[in-house]
């Protein structure tokens, strides 16, 4: 089985991120970039398949601008064996949107058929969520999303749901996985595997070179901070809070 | 102009690079800090590390004056243990500035653990690697690189610190074995569990009428002879760490044991105390970057007469100054760091003065912080404060700045004292 799978660039879960002067963005200048989180499971998941012996090859797909070739780097460094880097400078995390990035990746499928494509269920940046299945329904192959147990053996998933988890059959490869929270632990990547990871390729190409048409995003008008919480009040007794839930907050 | 250059000319010289060895790589693309891809990912690795895994700890395991051995059992599955040995012996094969990135990171979150690092990776690993023959290195280096043996170093005696020359310990030739005498002090990772000694060290003793007439050996856990005199407790800071002061009483020791040549540790121990105390600055910085860090933010959170405390100039002062010290430090580390040999001797000018300014800076700093953060900055929950007591051991170990202080102006002697 051969297994590719997507990283992303973004910004970094730590960072408090700030609006742009021009109120069109959030400001990237100076701030610390990683890969997405759920990307980093998706990474892990097939380095755990390839040390199991059940996968043959492990490809790490990343859009992004030059940069990403260091996020492309950190996955080969987790233990996926090659990378290719679609280079664009429009911004990934709104001005590329989820349909464009799925034609370029159902692209390189095209041209790598792999039988396994695990990708995270969303960046923590545009926070979509919508990659993993436009992939699918492009390839017109299985999806199985939130994933947070997959077994290749069985052909099924446990997947993430509002009200605990479900456990899915999927008619067979290949398919499109997108990985949840509890799918696993991603590993840090050891020194030895830094430095292994530095004679691994990877294969650059621009948006133009993979012949993809983009499909227009979405327009960004404003972005502006989440409005402040406002101060609490002290209500009385029990049935003044029953009213204020009832009445104005209007949840019970 | 002339010092850029240099910097990028070692650089392209260094195993490890191969980005800068290209012509194309414009000065700007140089990092000192992170000066190739490999070190970049070093340091986002242990950094990420140190955050998730050493952080939440550092406080119960401080307090309780108690060494993390599974957590420091971890360095070793991370790469970490062996960082400068040869892939041939189980390490990750890198240089001086990779050995600095680790321990700066891993002081900014907990000194004392960084401590026994250091102690493990720099003065038992490090330290046998480039002394010690194949046979040595084959037996020792894979288990400590792994970390299933955890080692240290045995210079300091009770009644010789600074003048480490001084010492007593004594080793004496019986047949194909020396038989080793004498007490070691202030050994960090001496033990790891309170009780019993730690699993291996290299010792130094005198085999030799001169001053200089030392030699240095492989002692141990369980040779006859060799015990735990005491656990240290109650030390200013550094809880984390174990020290202790070990017994060597009629310690047989087979002549295998012997790294390097009969009375020719002198050399050894000295080209060791030169990545020592690169590496202890390098820890200074650390202390120094998370104090600068968590002065900062409080400084913005807190507030004092209608604003945050980050508004008056008293506070700006400390922390701008905190900060330019800090870098000034650090690059002057990295700078030294990223021209060391590990091979080499004969550093000492630099190696000797990163430290003398990095660990004055980092207690400064961290003096600082908790002076930003008041009544706050003095308590445990906070950090600072054992960054604070941690720093002044960086006054002290691996060469107390007095020491220093004559080094280096032997140095201006010996050369004609120009400063190129």
């Amino acid at each position: 089985m051969r297994v590719m799978v997507g990283v992303k660039r973004v910004v970094d879960y730590a960072v408090k991120v700030r609006v742009a002067a021009d109120k069109k963005a959030v400001d990237l200048a100076n701030v610390k970039m990683s890969m997405n989180p759920f990307c980093e499971i998706a990474v892990e998941e097939a380095v755990r398949l390839k040390e199991a012996k059940k996968a043959t090859e492990v490809i790490a797909v990343s859009v992004g601008p030059k940069a990403s070739a260091e996020t492309l780097r950190t996955a080969l460094a987790m233990g996926a064996d090659r990378g290719i880097h679609i280079m664009t400078d429009i911004r990934t995390d709104q001005e590329l949107g989820s349909l464009s990035v799925a034609k370029i990746l159902a692209k390189v499928a095209s041209e790598e058929s792999p039988d396994a494509i695990i990708l995270g269920k969303q960046s923590i940046d545009g926070d979509f969520g919508c990659t993993g299945s436009m992939l699918a329904s492009l390839m017109d192959v299985p999806q199985c999303t939130f994933a947070a147990k997959i077994d290749f053996d069985a052909s099924t998933v446990e997947r993430e749901t509002d009200t605990g988890t479900e456990i899915v059959k999927f008619p067979g490869l290949p398919a499109v996985f997108t990985a949840d929270l509890r799918l696993n632990e991603p590993r840090y990547a050891t020194l030895p595997n830094i430095m292994k990871a530095k004679k691994k390729k990877i294969d650059t190409k621009s948006i133009e070179d993979l012949g993809v048409e983009l499909s227009e995003g979405n327009e960004v008008l404003e972005v502006f901070e989440p409005p402040p919480r406002e101060a609490g009040i002290l209500v009385d007794d029990v049935d003044g809070l029953v009213d204020k839930l009832k009445n104005e907050a209007s949840v019970i | 102009m002339f010092a850029t250059r240099r910097i990028t000319q070692t650089a392209s010289r260094r195993l490890f690079s191969t980005q800068l060895a290209t012509s194309t790589a414009t000065l700007t693309d140089f990092n000192a800090f992170n000066p190739t891809e490999e070190h970049k990912g070093l340091r986002e690795m242990v950094r990420a590390f140190a955050e998730n895994e050493v952080e939440p700890q550092a406080l119960e395991y401080n307090r309780a004056e108690k060494f993390n051995i599974p957590l420091f059992r971890k360095l070793g599955d991370l790469g970490l243990l062996g960082i400068t040995v040869p892939e041939e012996y189980g390490g990750s094969g890198m240089d001086a500035t990779a050995m600095c990135i680790a321990m700066e990171e891993l002081s900014a979150v907990d000194p004392a653990f960084c401590l026994s690092y250091l102690a493990h990776s720099t003065l038992f690993v490090n330290n046998l690697n480039i002394n010690g023959n194949h046979e040595q290195k084959m037996k020792y280096l894979t288990a400590a690189s792994s970390g299933s043996l955890i080692g240290g170093m045995c210079m300091s005696e009770p009644g010789a610190g600074t003048d480490v020359l001084g010492m007593s310990t004594k080793a004496t030739s019986k047949g194909d074995s020396w038989v080793i005498n004498g007490t070691k002090m202030w050994i960090t990772n001496g033990t790891v569990d309170g009780v019993n000694t730690g699993d291996a060290f290299l010792v130094y003793a005198r085999t030799g009428e001169k001053r200089t007439d030392l030699s240095m050996f492989i002692v141990e856990k369980d040779m006859p002879g060799f015990t735990l005199g005491q656990k240290i407790e109650d030390k200013l800071g550094m809880r984390a760490s174990m020290t202790a002061e070990l017994v060597f009483e009629d310690v047989v020791v087979p002549q295998e044991n012997m790294v390097g040549s009969l009375n020719g540790a002198a050399l050894c121990m000295m080209r060791n105390l030169e990545i020592e105390r690169v590496a202890l600055a390098a820890m200074s910085s650390g202390i120094a970057r998370r104090c600068v860090e968590e002065m900062a933010k409080y400084s913005m959170q807190r507030r004092a007469f209608g604003a945050t405390i980050g508004e008056f100039g008293q506070i700006q002062k400390m922390i701008a100054e905190s900060y330019a010290e800090f870098m000034a430090s650090r690059s002057y580390i990295y700078n030294t760091s990223n021209n060391l040999d590990l091979n080499s001797a004969g550093n000492v000018m630099d190696s000797d003065g990163v430290k003398l300014f990095a660990g004055a800076m980092a207690k400064r700093v961290a003096d600082c912080a908790i002076q930003t953060m008041g009544g706050n900055g003095y308590t445990g929950e906070y950090r600072v404060e054992q960054l604070w007591r941690d720093s002044k051991l960086l006054e002290i170990g691996g060469g107390t700045n007095e020491s220093h202080h004559k080094n280096m102006t032997k140095w201006f002697k010996k050369d004609d004292g120009r400063i190129e």
